[in-house]
């Protein structure tokens, strides 16, 4: 039983935890609850944090927020296409899921910079498919 | 032929039509929730959208993000399954809009047999036999009055109502207030709609269904008739059998015939169920089921029809594949429902995670489960973890063959009807066949009850 419950629902989370830029990843289900961190705390991000953070490490606040869309549609990025690395201020759009013709807008939700960008321009989502993960 | 199917369903029916679909070479979509995300149904279909978090009313009632998957899969149809939309005009009208196939009837017979008090009208005015009662009645002063003309008992019934919800059984007056208030809350919170009506109860009646399949071509079938009079107290359908037992063959006919008439007067297609209160020789309409039901694999096993494909099918523009004159009904079918309840408390359902899980096998069983050993059952949806169907060449050797066949099933870990039915099988009353509706509350349970060791 703990056999398969590690083959099928821990060890995909864990490759995607190690394939994606986070240092930490909580998932919450029902009966479950299971928390990934990166160990030596820096992930392998596209920018490299600044000295100061580095310092601190991601323990003391710069833990990715995973943003993710909220219906099933096609991912559809705003022009200039946000960058992996890039500073985000502010609130902003970074792309709009679009379903039944509706575009649904995904929001920065406050400033950060973007640690993570898992989906391509067009492409198919479902419900809860991480889409960006940003550093606060 | 359609390309692809999307089944906007869980559990055994999604993968019943998963494996319908793959028969007749078209591709499958499943939706799944964030709870069945490790389910059969996902597992086999050909792609998967999650289509929300675990509760019902945000992913399998969740009508633009199901909607949404279909169009970005590149589906060309949808096959609802029974429950969640299956009945839902508005989805089946949505579907359409956005140049999808809905497989079952038009939105229009949709919703005019969804309505309850519509469809006893209609049936009325095609000369089907209803039981005496009423319209919509806007109060419990206007039920009453309706009470006065017909007699009690009478039973309260929403309009909208199905599974047993929103139904009280009344037998004196003064009961008659507080069964009203209490049903119409209940159908507002399950089903949004709080009108009711009122109905004869009729004594004793057992439920006798009749399973159809009209095409777009103008042909209409019966596959002949199901007794699910074995129903628990609050009126689910426990053990199902076709065809029905002791029942005299004009009962049957009339049954057979009236269906038909039925059909025609609507101008019914696809796969459907009207279902009948059978008293002796009297025979009143109750209500159609514009789906396939839960129970359709008895009709199968009997008729050597797959009524899912059949459905594809005719929803595709083919014609039926068979005629009235080619459907014959071959030996006894019964099909007991396995359900994650504990029957010594009320049926209550019991979610968890199972442990060791066994089904049977041999000759003339058949199995359709979603479950498996270690599986997760979620908390947020029906109870129903398999059905087990049997088949013999006699009403007797089919209880024999289903009796072994329980014999050989394993379920741990959750409490289930298993057992509950196997005493079922050995009561004298009901291998004599032909007991009502009310029988299994009034006489069984409470003579098993006495029987249990404390």
């Amino acid at each position: 039983m703990f056999d398969e419950t590690i083959a099928r629902r821990v060890r995909p989370l864990a490759e995607a935890f190690r394939d994606a830029a986070l240092v930490r990843l909580t998932v919450h289900e029902d009966d479950f609850e299971l928390e990934f961190r990166r160990a030596g705390g820096a992930a392998p991000v596209a920018a490299a944090p600044a000295a100061g953070e580095t310092a601190t490490g991601p323990a003391n606040g710069s833990v990715p927020e995973v943003l993710t869309s909220d219906v099933v549609g096609i991912v559809r990025f705003m022009r200039p296409a946000a960058v992996e690395g890039q500073r985000l201020d502010g609130d902003r759009d970074l792309a709009f899921v679009e379903a039944l013709g509706i575009r649904n807008p995904v929001r920065s939700r406050g400033s950060g910079t973007l640690s993570a960008v898992f989906v391509t321009d067009g492409q198919p989502v479902e419900y809860g498919q991480p889409l960006f993960a940003i550093e606060r | 032929m359609f390309k692809k199917v999307l089944i906007a369903n869980r559990g055994e029916i999604a993968l019943r039509i998963n494996r319908a679909a793959h028969e007749l070479g078209v591709q499958t979509v499943a939706i799944f929730s964030e709870a069945d995300r490790q389910s059969q149904h996902v597992r086999f279909a050909d792609e998967a959208y999650c289509v929300g978090p675990g509760p019902v009313m945000r992913s399998y009632l969740n009508i633009p993000n199901i909607i949404s998957a279909a169009l970005i899969s590149g589906a060309d149809a949808i096959h609802p399954g029974y429950g969640f939309l299956a009945e839902n005009a508005r989805f089946a009208e949505i579907a359409r809009d956005h140049g999808l196939v809905f497989i079952g009837p038009t939105p229009t017979v949709i919703s005019s047999m969804g309505d309850k008090a519509t469809a006893r009208r209609l049936m009325a005015e095609a000369g089907v036999p209803t039981t005496p009662g009423s319209d919509i009645v806007a109060s419990v002063d206007d039920a009453r009055a309706v009470v006065e003309k017909i007699g009690y008992p009478v039973l309260l019934k929403a309009t909208a109502g199905g599974g047993g919800k929103g139904m009280r059984a009344v037998y004196a007056a003064d009961e008659l207030e507080t069964a009203f208030a209490t049903a119409q809350a209940e159908a507002e919170a399950s089903f949004k709609d709080g009108r009711m009506y009122v109905e004869k109860l009729i004594i004793q009646p057992r439920h006798i269904e009749v399973q159809v399949l009209g095409d777009e071509h103008g042909n209409v079938v019966h596959l002949g008739e199901r007794d699910c009079s074995i129903q628990k107290p609050s009126h689910q359908k426990l053990i199902e059998e076709a065809p029905a037992p002791v029942l005299p063959e004009a009962v049957r006919e009339r049954l057979h015939a009236t269906a038909i008439a039925a059909c025609r007067a609507v101008n019914y297609t696809n796969a459907g169920t009207l279902e009948f209160l059978v008293s002796g020789e009297q025979v009143y309409f109750m209500e159609m089921n514009t789906r396939i039901q839960v129970e359709h694999p008895v009709t199968e096993m009997v008729y050597g029809v797959d009524l899912v494909k059949e459905q594809i099918r005719i929803a595709a523009g083919e014609p039926l594949t068979v005629t009235q004159a080619e459907l014959h009904p071959s030996g006894h079918a019964i099909e007991v429902r396995v359900n994650a309840e504990d029957p010594e408390h009320n049926f209550a359902p019991a979610a968890g995670t199972l442990g060791r899980v066994e089904f049977p096998g041999g000759p003339g069983v058949r199995v359709d489960t979603h479950v498996y050993g270690g599986a997760t059952i979620p908390p947020y949806y029906d109870s129903m973890i398999a059905k087990i169907i049997a088949h013999g060449a006699t009403r007797e050797a089919a209880i024999a063959r289903m009796e072994r066949a329980l014999s050989e099933t394993r379920i741990e870990g959750v409490k289930t009807t298993i057992d509950f039915c196997r005493d079922v099988l050995r009561d004298p009353a009901f291998r004599a066949a032909g007991v009502g509706v009310e029988w299994l509350k009034t006489d069984f349970m409470p003579g098993r009850h006495a029987a249990l060791p404390v």
